[in-house]
């Protein structure tokens, strides 16, 4: 299919979120859309996918102009789209979201769900999908979720397919499978346009990239013609250190000791099979792993949102064990968490960006007054979290949920170290981030740590993991493989989170 | 962290099941408990009886011991059958869609024989039978004990509400013993089939309602608005049934006349809240108001004048052939107003609709996350309309079951709030379909017995405003103990837009 689109302009109220944006993907060809946090790309991809309506423009499809009122003719019209926040029925089976708007039936008007199974059994084994189709997808991790949403895009048969950031909460294995699905779907002749914030991907994949800034196309290139630096400064408009600069680590005192952890995940199975660690004022501890290793349950049980079964967290100058304790108490005595699902965890999205910074501080005296709360203190706090973090949005009176999904981000992480902190702990902290905004969030991080917080980073991202831990542990199957430096080679750090143990580098092993 | 607003996770919901489990076993058992001692307390003199008899005369023929054992024989024979049928029906490869409906007659073939035999050997011994109350109440104490001490025990969480039901009901029938303790009634029989008989018809209207309100709910839409769906049907079916002077056709029309305007009903609400985005309770509480006013007005102003539009013969009873005799359940279950059939069969016929079709699929992700319905080509508004339309549809015949079924006029009033019950027995009934039939027998439970208590009115300890209260009271208690615990669809009541 030939996409055009031709002078696109979208505003939300007085700001233009797409200005004159006019794009045009070839048959054949994957085409990579680029650009800072609110540049404006998923309301592009919104357009073209009927959810929004624009302001002027046309969308031609094989050259006849076409006008795409809801979804339904987009789907219509053979495009297929995987949103940037996951279109999934949480309380649904795999099966019944994807089969969802286009069910075999037989007889009428009976959903059958033997032939739904068998397509989608085959059709995820022929993308090598590892899924259930009878899993109840709010059980499945987010990544898992990913699949399910390309899987349900791929099985309408659409011939123009829209990603967007589909690879931001993959690991780095499934990143590289979809990217072979990829290629092959562009040799089965479809189109494809991929939204991603890792030029690493982008040079790897793309046929075309179109950058935009501020909601208008600055330029388009190949990935011949330039190389990382390049497309950094073309989207952010100034050079970008793709490199965490920081000083060596001085690491203090012990802050938090973790010992003999045993959390269950939701199935009741053992999740965190007995993990001990130290972490100390001043550095930063990052947790490496494939997703799904017991990571997530690890941080729940640190930050309260979990039950623990067993072991202790004990974290110095807070009298008794934070394993098991009530949330109010964890935030009190100082862990900050930027929860891995910003969306469920980390935001209440209708409510307005100024409340939201505040979340976590509502009853702190700085906020709250003897006659309630202290509007102009949240506002003017707002204000200033907003300059300082850049988060993009109108205003501190907006909802949440009208920020774009980087943004989003940046409200969490502003408001966790807007207090006064002892121990950070970020799930994922710049997952779906510009790379000008990660490279803000990774100095935060390290001033952080310089500031003497003790910081435990969890990632499933092997560059970031290296580039900011002082000391990198490596979890599999539950357990820490092995805590090693981050001169340790990555080949060395693949090993171990394929669960090869490393007892000799290892400098502490429970 | 955003911990304040972090309620429903699935790790919470978990600890939760399982904290219910316990929570309910202990119920149980306390109500058993409860049981013993007061069974420990019945006077002894005191000839409470329970009774099975039926008041129907009509008798089988006997048969010889030589047919006794070859009807015995088929009857174990088709039941086994049936049983591995429903039991086994994966295994055998059965179609999905059909398993019901094979189940449905199996169990019908093998409960013919057993019904006919049991009827030929055992219904002129039961009919005659009394029981001793304390002894009934005694075993039943000491089971409900025993059930509940080992749920809290084990903490299982499938069953936990099915033996709380079943204890709260043991529970109410010696609580009714228990009320008549101190009384002078010599004689006072608990007519056993008589009090489920009619348990099972008051159900009847809480049927529909709750699948009403199930409907809707699961698409999105609260519907309030049952009551007032409930009046409009009452009386459109009873004025029709009278004006056309009961012909057998003519109910049947009246009743789908109710239905359509408890429809016309849903559609007001599905306008305002769909098209206009009004606030979905408001609206609900507008239409009851407007619905209250206009009957009222009517049987003020018309039928008061024009008695003849105001009476109908009760619908037909429909005995099924065979399964009405099987003792003390038969003439429960199978001996009832045409309209009750309807009920169970709409029960059935909302859950097949629900879970298997493709309008039900999308219904059902309409209720749960609209945007995601949107993407993929999916009609929120439309969904909505047809769920919202469709429940006032079956809310009307509802409404008709209040005066064509049983044959009474409509009386301004009459339906007593059941709209706003039924309501909360779709919350009891946790959004399904047979949950809601279940939580509706317990709730016409309750009101077959405030209704039975009142026979012994005057002789009663306590006052009876309190009995009739029983089924609101026991509506807020059941409410109260399960709001929060049970998920509603995540999107009920919260109107869609796409921008
Ligand atoms: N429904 C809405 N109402 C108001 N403003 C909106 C709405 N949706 C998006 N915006 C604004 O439009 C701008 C562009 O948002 P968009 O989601 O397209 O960004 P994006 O390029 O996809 O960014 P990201 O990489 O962070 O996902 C943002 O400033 C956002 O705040
Ligand atoms: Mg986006």
């Amino acid at each position: 299919m030939r996409l055009e689109l031709r002078g696109i302009t979208k505003s939300f109220g007085s700001l233009v979120a797409n200005h004159n944006v006019s794009l045009t993907v070839e048959p054949g060809e994957i085409h990579c859309l680029l650009g800072e946090n609110g540049a404006g790309k998923s309301t592009l991809m919104n357009v073209l996918y009927g959810m929004l309506t624009p302001d002027s423009g046309e969308i031609l499809i094989d050259g006849e102009p076409v006008t795409i009122r809801d979804p339904k003719d987009a789907v219509a019209r053979g495009i297929g789209m995987v949103h940037q926040h996951f279109m999934l029925i949480p309380v649904f089976s795999v099966t019944e979201n994807v089969i969802l708007g286009d069910e075999p039936v037989r007889p009428w008007p009976f959903v059958d769900y033997r032939k739904a199974v068998t397509m989608i059994t085959e059709l995820s084994q022929r993308y090598n999908f590892d899924v259930d189709p009878h899993a109840t997808i709010e059980n499945l991790p987010i990544g898992t979720q990913q699949r399910v949403e390309i899987l349900k895009a791929l099985s309408h048969h659409a011939d123009l397919l829209v990603l967007d950031e589909p690879t931001a909460v993959l690991t780095p294995q499934e990143a590289d499978a979809l990217i072979m699905i990829l290629r092959s779907l562009k040799e089965m002749g479809k189109s494809i346009i991929f939204i991603t914030h890792k030029l690493r991907e982008v040079l790897e994949i793309a046929d075309v990239i179109t950058v935009l800034r501020l909601g208008e196309v600055v330029g388009s290139t190949t990935p011949a013609e330039t190389n990382e630096e390049d497309l950094a400064t073309m989207m952010v408009g100034r050079s970008v250190n793709l490199v965490v600069d920081k000083k060596p680590a001085a690491p203090g005192d012990v802050v938090l000791e973790v010992r003999d952890l045993l959390v269950e995940e939701d199935r009741g199975l053992t999740a965190v099979k007995s993990v001990s660690f130290d972490v100390h004022a001043g550095e930063i501890l990052a947790i490496a792993g494939v997703q799904g290793n017991g990571q997530t349950e690890l941080v729940e049980a640190l930050t309260g949102l979990r039950g623990v079964t067993s072991g202790s967290v004990i974290l110095k100058g807070y009298d008794g064990n934070l394993a098991g304790a009530a949330v109010r108490d964890i935030l009190h005595a100082g862990i900050g968490h930027v929860p891995e699902d910003r969306q469920r965890h980390g935001l209440v999205l209708s409510l307005p960006v100024e409340d939201n910074l505040v979340l976590d501080q509502l009853s702190d005296p700085r906020y709250h007054g003897r006659f309630g709360r202290k509007l102009r203190a949240i506002r003017e706090n707002a204000r200033t979290q907003i300059t300082d973090f850049d988060i993009r949005t109108q205003g501190p009176e907006l909802e949440a949920g009208s920020l774009s999904g980087g943004n989003q981000q940046k409200v969490v992480i502003a408001r966790e170290l807007s207090r006064e902190l002892r121990v950070l702990i970020c799930s994922q902290p710049t997952r779906g981030l510009d790379v000008g905004s990660i490279e803000y969030m990774h100095r935060q991080i390290v001033a952080n740590r310089d500031a003497n917080v003790a910081v435990i980073i969890v990632s499933s991202e092997l560059d970031e993991v290296l580039a900011l831990g002082d000391r990198i542990a490596v979890m599999y199957d539950g357990k820490i493989q092995g805590i090693v430096p981050p001169t340790t080679s990555r080949e060395d750090i693949g090993l171990m989170m394929a669960g090869a143990g490393n007892a000799a580098t290892s400098e502490e092993q429970a | 962290m955003s911990t304040s607003v972090e309620i429903v996770t699935l790790e919470n919901l978990r600890a939760v099941s399982r904290g219910r489990a316990r929570a309910y076993g202990i119920t149980t058992a306390i109500f058993g408990i409860l049981e013993i001692v007061w069974m420990g307390q019945t006077h002894p003199g005191l000839n409470t009886t329970i009774e099975f008899g039926a008041n129907s005369s009509t008798s089988m023929p006997e048969l010889s011991g030589a047919w006794r054992v070859i009807v015995l024989a088929a009857a174990l024979l088709l039941a086994g059958i049936s049983a591995i049928a429903t039991t086994q029906g994966r295994r055998f490869a059965l179609p999905r869609s059909g398993t019901l409906a094979v189940r449905i007659i199996a169990i019908a073939l093998a409960l013919w024989p057993i019904s006919l035999w049991l009827h030929v050997n055992v219904d002129g011994i039961l009919r005659s039978w009394t029981v001793p109350v304390h002894v009934v109440g005694l075993v039943i104490g000491v089971l409900s004990l025993l059930a509940g001490g080992y749920l809290a025990w084990k903490r299982y969480d499938r069953g936990a509400s099915a033996t709380l039901y079943a204890a709260l009901i043991a529970f109410l029938l010696t609580f009714l013993v228990w009320v008549a303790r101190g009384s002078d009634v010599s004689g006072l029989h608990l007519q056993l089939t008589s009090l489920l008989a009619l348990s099972v018809s008051a159900a009847t209207c809480l049927m529909f309602g709750s699948l009403s309100g199930t409907i809707c709910e699961r698409s999105g839409v609260v519907n309030i608005a049952i009551e007032g769906q409930f009046m409009v049907g009452a009386m459109s079916a009873v004025m029709f049934a009278s004006a056309f002077n009961g012909a057998g056709i003519s109910k049947t029309f009246a009743v789908l006349l109710g239905g359509v305007f408890g429809a016309l009903m849903g559609s007001l609400l599905a306008v305002m809240a769909l098209r206009y985005k009004a606030d979905q309770v408001i609206v609900g509480v507008v239409i009851v108001a407007f619905c209250s006013a206009i009957t009222q007005f009517l049987s003020s102003q018309v039928l008061n004048f024009h008695q003849n539009l105001n009476q109908s013969e009760p619908l037909p009873v429909w005995a099924v052939p065979g399964l009405s005799k099987i003792p003390v359940l038969g003439p429960v279950l199978f001996d009832q107003n045409v309209l009750v059939f309807v009920a169970v069969l709409m029960v059935v016929a909302v859950n097949i609709l629900l879970y298997r079709t493709r309008w039900g699929l999308r219904v059902r992700s309409v209720g749960e996350k609209p945007i995601a319905s949107e993407t993929v080509g999916v009609s929120v508004s439309r969904m909505r309309y047809g769920a919202v339309i469709l429940g006032g549809f079956i809310a009307g015949i509802g409404g008709a079951a209040f005066t064509v079924g049983p044959g009474s006029s409509f009386s301004y009033g009459m339906t007593n709030g059941y709209g706003y019950i039924a309501l909360a027995i779709m919350i009891f009934g946790r959004w399904r379909p047979y949950g809601a039939l279940a939580a509706s027998l317990l709730f016409g439970f309750t009101i077959a017995m405030s209704a039975n208590l009142n026979i012994y009115l005057s002789q009663l300890v306590i006052p009876q405003q309190f009995i009739s209260a029983l089924p609101y009271i026991i509506t807020i208690a059941a409410v109260a103990g399960l709001v929060g615990r049970i998920r509603p669809p995540a999107a009920d009541g919260i109107p869609f837009s796409r921008e």
